[in-house]
């Protein structure tokens, strides 16, 4: 994919949105919903921005949404266990493990493209990058 | 630069790429035990039979515990045949009979059965007590009292309530508060008088005396029993009534008694002079 020149702001904004939802993961672990408010706010905050912040404010987004149904699961879960007297079973204990992994690939994956887009290089996640491609199309790009 | 048609074919793909790596994990690790790697049940397990236990001698030292052994035998023998034709082990359940009007009977964790001998004194045959036992040792083996607790006093006080050096007694007074005196939500009794009803029916019993057990109770009156069949909690024990007929439909029952008519007429004589 071809990217214009990246300013220094643009890339700070586009390193930001990661950062962002990196400080409302430890926020969002009890309350999952956090992290999709917070990636929302900053979603809208730069819609009015270069293409380059806007395409990865939208990534930010969608993994937020993937992550936001993973840990909502596992929060009512422990809901019900800690207030409904349910059980404790290897299968919960599973499922936290399962979505502990996975937010912990959410937080390297987030830190490395907090890493790469300050430096202005282009990162695009397995499945999370197309889609935000299909919602950013490039041809949006600014002449 | 691919079409969109392109793209999203692509997306699906990475979708079930992404998705089938996260039930993968999830299904793999659901085949380890964490419960017995983490020893949950054995700590669960500990903290119920310290719970029952110090629950039980609670009501020990403050009640009069009727302990000829004769009536207990009786009760037992009842709550015996119930348990071995359903693969529960007998010696989980532990009949303590208490000396009290109350038409009562409730469950204590680790398999404590409190008996009230009003509830004896009203039973007009072994199969509407049967009936009762068996809804009790339902609650027991369908872990609703360990569940009720968690509910009402919150898991953590469990937990810390039993492993403290010093047991905090306001903790016991609570517990047997809340298993002695208020209802298990309405699924809970529901599901506990079904099972009851699978007890009896496995051990040979008629369900029908429990139903009509039930439509007998006392309606509408504050000081009625507590427990399983307090009024105020359980404004429907016409409606549980009904559901236990609806369940055995036209079904009948060979009599297979429990108690010779004597252990009966004995264990009701015996309980009279015990409360006299």
């Amino acid at each position: 994919m071809h990217i214009h020149p990246i300013g220094e702001q643009d890339a700070e904004k586009a390193s930001n949105s990661y950062l962002m939802s990196l400080v409302f993961i430890m926020a969002g672990l009890p309350l999952p919903i956090v992290n999709l408010i917070a990636s929302l706010i900053f979603y809208f905050g730069n819609r009015k921005a270069g293409y380059f912040v806007r395409w990865h404010c939208t990534q930010t987004l969608l993994s937020q949404f993937s992550l936001l149904f993973i840990n909502s699961t596992g929060f009512w879960w422990t809901v019900s266990i800690i207030f409904r007297g349910e059980e404790v079973t290897s299968g919960y204990i599973a499922y936290l493990i399962t979505a502990l992994i996975f937010n912990l690939l959410d937080f390297g994956s987030t830190i490395y493209a907090a890493i790469q887009t300050r430096k202005g290089i282009h990162v695009k996640w397995f499945f999370f990058g197309v889609l935000t491609d299909l919602i950013c199309p490039p041809t949006q790009l600014p002449s | 630069m691919p079409s969109n048609s392109a793209s999203i074919v692509k997306i699906f793909f990475q979708f079930l790429v992404l998705a089938g790596l996260f039930f993968a994990t999830l299904f793999g690790l659901r085949q380890i035990d964490w419960l017995h790697l983490f020893q949950i049940e054995t700590v669960s397990r500990k903290t119920e039979e310290k719970i029952g236990a110090l629950s039980w001698e609670l009501i020990r030292n403050t009640s009069h515990e009727i302990k000829s052994k004769e009536p207990v035998r009786a009760l037992k023998k009842l709550t015996d045949r119930m348990a071995s034709v359903s693969g529960i082990d007998p010696n989980h359940v532990k009949i303590h009979l208490l000396e009290q009007d109350e038409i009562n009977a409730f469950a204590l964790p680790d398999g404590h059965l409190i008996v009230f001998s009003g509830l004896i004194n009203d039973c007009r045959n072994e199969a509407e007590l049967a009936g009762v036992l068996g809804h009790e040792i339902a609650h027991i083996e369908r872990k609703h009292v360990m569940k009720k607790l968690a509910k009402e006093l919150g898991l953590s006080v469990l937990v810390s309530a039993t492993t403290g050096s010093q047991h905090n007694s306001e903790f016991l007074k609570e517990t047997v508060r809340v298993l002695s005196s208020a209802a298990y939500d309405r699924s809970l009794e529901t599901e506990a008088d079904q099972t009851s009803v699978l007890y009896l029916t496995k051990a040979g019993i008629d369900p029908k005396p429990f139903a009509r057990f039930l439509a007998r109770m006392p309606k509408g009156k504050d000081e009625d029993p507590s427990g399983i069949f307090s009024v105020s909690t359980h404004p429907d024990s016409d409606v549980r009534s009904k559901e236990i007929l609806e369940q055995i439909g036209d079904q009948t029952f060979e009599s297979n008694p429990v108690l010779t008519e004597e252990e009966w007429k004995s264990l009701k004589a015996r309980v009279s002079e015990e409360i006299q």
